[in-house]
């Protein structure tokens, strides 16, 4: 990708200014100035976020927009010490770990004969991961919730484990797919040559290779995890199994939406994801069009 | 040959994951959509009588056209919005990778999180957006956003809209990084105008992003929930009701499982009808470009 402009050419060596260059500079700079005031607004929501999380319950009913006066961390603490923040955030962490082992392992091994082997039973084992992608999960919720409380799965973390399993393995099993079909099969033939069995050609050969696939898929699973609102609100009655943003969810409404509390939580729940969305920006944004272009 | 069959045991654990969670659900789903199963005790056979309810009563008929209605508001703005940015940031690439990052942080937070600081920007008193319009002097265009039937589920739509603009215009952008740069090139040696780039070059070139993005946002918004449930709950008075916000409530408020099933099928069967028409549509405009 090249960072230059072309309206950036200009030979500087001319002594004249043309007057010509200095409108198009002007255009340019104005362009992009409108163009970055448009992107400020849009993110308006959530610098307001940030500034209202600050603000005492005086300052928030008597000047709604003004910045707040101090850095007033009250808000906070009060909701620090009443939402189980610190559990939920624990609880978050190791729900996202099982679930990213779970689905890099099944995945993975899936995917190793769909990318090699090209025959019917690939293509319709294929249709079946597509069927699990296309299913809206309200479609499955009222027997999944059947099925867990038969099972004694329900306020479990192994039954909310398994249920974002499930979720994400499909897409797992894409990622891995599309992944390994492009590697190149001599090392793999080498090893067969030399009487390694399957097993140890997918776990000696090809998953050493899968770092990148799996990368992007740890991120993906640690956001839907963090931010799915739907499976753990349906399954997870304990306070103490709570994940981060169930935490959030019956904190805000036990509180009636006061907004002293609100916002410090709406912060502390996204804060997280945030730093990590921050350092692993372009994985993310470039994983999640990879995938939607597949 | 052995060896390659012996090769697809690698997909069992796939397979039973599946297997549990889709296809023998939907199974169960369409066994329990013709009963009357309360999620205890014995489930006595209704035959087709829920889907005879919902096609009868109007407040699920409505259910439906809502969600319709809803999924063609945020389909058609949010990809006008995402391809308006894109094309803007595919022209200034100064800026291009900080606005892409900017815009897309919203879609990467919760609908918790943002469902709530909407609810609240809203609100009609002391609401952000409420207090801004008063000190513009727009006093008159200070609404009660989310208590208005009229404005309700054009105030949630808003959000989504908002939401996801950075998801959808980071897939046009990657969209844009394809297109060969020849022809813009030339394009401009021409003297065209960067909107006849845009309609006659990028447009047409772009169709198969425009198909992926389109096709994703319709899934994803159809089966919408989170933000209706915080924001308004389906309320002021239905207007925001949406299929899934019925299920939900059939299912653990009334426990009418054997109904919720039902309304789970006929969404099932819009996501993919629409999902099908849709694609076929768009894969035949790709072709005649």
């Amino acid at each position: 990708m090249s960072m230059t402009d072309q309206t950036t050419t200009a030979p500087s060596a001319r002594k004249k200014i043309d007057p010509n260059l200095v409108r198009k500079r002007a255009r340019m700079i104005i362009s992009h100035g409108l163009v970055l005031l448009l992107v400020f607004i849009m993110v308006m929501p959530l610098i307001y976020m940030v500034m209202m999380s600050f603000k005492t319950a005086t300052e928030i009913s008597q000047d709604p927009l003004g910045l707040p006066g101090s850095l007033y961390l009250d808000n906070y603490i009060r909701a620090l010490s009443s939402m189980g923040y610190v559990r939920s955030v624990i609880n978050s962490l190791g729900i996202t770990i099982s679930v990213i082992v779970l689905v890099v392992l099944i995945g993975s091994l899936a995917a190793y004969p769909l990318a090699r082997i090209e025959s019917r039973t690939s293509r319709i084992i294929v249709m079946i991961m597509a069927l699990g992608l296309a299913t809206p999960n309200f479609v499955t919720i009222t027997p999944i919730y059947v099925i867990f409380r038969d099972l004694g799965l329900l306020d479990t973390y192994l039954g909310i484990v398994l249920a974002f399993t499930a979720l994400k393995l499909p897409l797992a099993v894409f990622f891995y797919t599309g992944f390994i079909a492009a590697l190149p099969r001599e090392m793999e033939e080498a090893a067969r040559l030399d009487g390694c069995s399957n097993l140890q050609i997918f776990w000696y050969v090809i998953r050493p290779l899968l770092t990148p696939v799996t990368a992007t898929l740890a991120l993906f699973v640690m956001l839907m995890v963090w931010n799915d609102f739907t499976y753990p609100l349906l399954l997870l009655t304990d306070k103490d199994k709570f994940t981060v943003m169930i935490a959030v969810y019956r904190f805000v409404g036990a509180t009636g939406i006061d907004p002293t509390m609100l916002f410090p939580a709406a912060v502390l729940g996204s804060l997280p994801l945030l730093a990590l969305f921050i350092v692993f920006q372009r994985r993310i944004v470039g994983g999640a069009t990879a995938g939607a272009v597949k | 040959m052995r060896a390659k069959n012996s090769l697809y045991l690698f997909t069992v654990p796939a397979l039973i994951v599946l297997a549990v969670f889709f296809v023998y659900p939907i199974y169960l789903t369409f066994d329990m959509s013709l009963t009357n199963f309360k999620g205890i005790g014995e489930a006595k056979d209704v035959g087709w009588r829920n889907y005879e309810r919902i096609f009868t009563r109007s407040r699920y008929v409505d259910a439906v056209k809502i969600t319709l209605i809803y999924t063609v508001l945020v389909v058609v703005l949010q990809n006008i919005s995402a391809l308006f940015f894109a094309a803007i940031l595919h022209r200034m690439p100064l800026i291009r990778n900080f606005s892409r990052a900017a815009l897309y942080t919203p879609a990467m937070m919760s609908f918790v999180v943002i469902g709530y600081v909407w609810q609240f920007l809203y609100s009609p008193i002391n609401g952000g957006i409420n207090v801004a319009l008063r000190d513009l002097g727009l006093e008159s265009f200070a609404l009660n956003w989310l208590g208005d039937p009229n404005l309700a589920l054009f105030a949630v739509a808003f959000v989504q809209i908002w939401m996801f603009t950075g998801f959808t215009a980071a897939i046009y952008l990657a969209g844009f990084a394809g297109l060969p740069s020849e022809l813009e090139e030339a394009a401009i040696l021409e003297g065209a105008s960067s909107w006849q780039r845009f309609r006659y070059i990028e447009i047409p070139l772009l169709r198969p992003s425009i198909t992926v993005a389109v096709m994703l946002t319709t899934i994803g918004t159809l089966r919408t929930f989170e933000l209706p449930f915080i924001l308004t709950r389906g309320g002021p008075d239905g207007a925001t009701r949406v299929l899934s916000i019925e299920i939900i409530d059939n299912l653990f408020g009334q426990y009418k499982f054997g109904f919720a099933s039902a309304l789970s099928i006929v969404m099932l069967v819009l996501v993919l009808t629409v999902a099908f028409i849709q694609n076929k549509v768009l894969r035949d405009a790709e072709k005649v470009t």
